[in-house]
């Protein structure tokens, strides 16, 4: 049967360290635009921390929620696209071809997460800080739109390891750079359509809700309710 | 007539230039690492597929090679292990080397980088160029028992190697039809 890949998030773990903004950023390649850029909103963060101040001083509350690309089974970005350049695989991840995108920015606009990123200008790294970047993973350049793809290229590693050793993969094998750096254990990834994966019990869980689920687009990322009290 | 061909070669080249897509706050020196093209000439090439010959430094002869019996992964040893095939350090033509044909004038120009402690400095002759944004990793397509010679050419017939083959994406994409492998873009563009 074919993988399903989903992630559920929970929010009573999650605290704000940004750990995973940071593991995103080395994974991916994702360029810093500076602070000229980022104040015309055009920051690249493919998974970021949204922060919720909550009640009135001295009385405030503090919640987080990390947002990256929900991965729509019904996903608006798609249908937008002029050159197919976002599309849905069979494992259900919503691809962004880079090399077919011409940048429309048609499918950030149709994106209710905000969660796609246009690049306005091509990256720079001064040298010696290019080699930091992964060979695994395309440096975009200017005219594109990108987003976060579940780290495909830790799925399709783990996918041909598997096969060269004639076996299934292992639940938990496959970790996003947010997951696998998150200390706390609120991010976990895995195959939706093993009923008895990780993420599937997480996912079934009553705690379990999608960010703007009344728009219809079925997100295959599930937060997980907050339910202590600090 | 010669006034309106440089006018509409200025506005091609400016064009080009501003397709080239620097951030005007920043500077595009040597010291910075950037996907963009240095000039609009490489811009053209890159899109017409143009690419220079590979000067290597020394001619090696694939040819003589094979037909003493060597196989490709004595020397390209990672390519049914990774990604990357890999140009063979001077150590490994100094396994052999050390001991044969040490008075010929090509092998003692080997043996002189080995002595210096100095890798050779081999031109890659394939690869895919940055904007194609493929992924390619070499270990699979061992282990589905794909012949060097299918995307490479026949080395046996080769001296120096050549680009005999040209890597376009119909190219991979009959043989993956045909051999029913997964053919969505992302099983090479991310």
């Amino acid at each position: 049967m074919a993988h399903r890949w989903g992630m559920t998030v929970d929010l009573d773990r999650c605290t704000g360290c940004g750990a995973c903004v940071t593991a995103c950023h080395a994974e991916n390649n994702i360029a810093v635009v500076g602070d000229a850029q980022a104040a015309k909103s055009r920051a690249m963060h493919w998974i970021r921390v949204e922060r919720y101040w909550e009640g009135d001083f001295p009385d405030v509350r503090l919640k987080f929620r990390p947002v990256m690309c929900q991965q729509c089974d019904a996903a608006p970005c798609e249908p937008v696209c002029p050159t197919y350049a976002s599309h849905h695989t069979e494992e259900g991840l919503n691809a962004q071809v880079y090399n077919r995108c011409i940048g429309t920015r048609y499918c950030a606009n149709a994106c209710p997460y905000n969660v796609r990123f246009f690049d306005f200008y091509n990256p720079q790294w001064p040298k010696p800080l290019h080699l930091q970047l992964n060979p695994d993973v395309s440096v975009r350049e200017v005219g594109v739109m990108e987003k976060c793809t579940f780290c495909v290229q830790r799925i399709s590693a783990a996918e041909i390891d598997a096969k060269a050793e004639k076996r299934e993969l292992k639940d938990g094998e496959i970790t996003p750079a947010c997951v696998q750096s998150c200390s706390a254990k609120a991010l976990v990834f895995g195959d939706l359509n093993d009923p008895e994966s990780e993420v599937s019990r997480l996912s079934r869980s009553t705690r379990g809700a999608k960010l703007l689920e009344e728009l219809g687009t079925l997100p295959k990322v599930t937060y997980l309710a907050r339910q202590t009290q600090v | 007539m010669i006034r309106a061909v440089s006018r509409a070669s200025v506005v091609v080249c400016t064009l080009l230039a501003a397709a080239c897509g620097t951030n005007p706050t920043q500077q595009v020196s040597p010291a910075v690492y950037s996907p963009a093209h240095r000039t609009a000439a490489d811009a053209a090439r890159e899109f017409f597929n143009i690419r220079s010959k590979a000067e290597q430094p020394i001619p090696f002869p694939h040819k003589t090679h094979i037909a003493k019996k060597a196989v490709c992964t004595d020397c390209h040893e990672s390519v049914e292990k990774g990604p990357i095939a890999g140009i063979p350090s001077v150590k490994t033509c100094m396994i052999c080397h050390s001991q044969i044909a040490t008075d010929k004038p090509l092998i003692k120009e080997v043996t002189a980088y080995a002595d210096k402690g100095v890798e050779i400095p081999w031109q890659r002759v394939y690869g895919f160029t940055h904007e194609s944004h493929v992924r390619f990793n070499h270990a699979p397509h061992i282990r589905a028992k794909v012949d060097c010679a299918a995307c490479h050419g026949d080395l046996a017939q080769q001296t120096v190697a050549e680009r005999s083959v040209d890597h376009t994406m119909g190219f991979c994409v009959n043989c993956h039809t045909a051999k029913k492998a997964p053919n969505d873009c992302l099983t090479c563009h991310y």
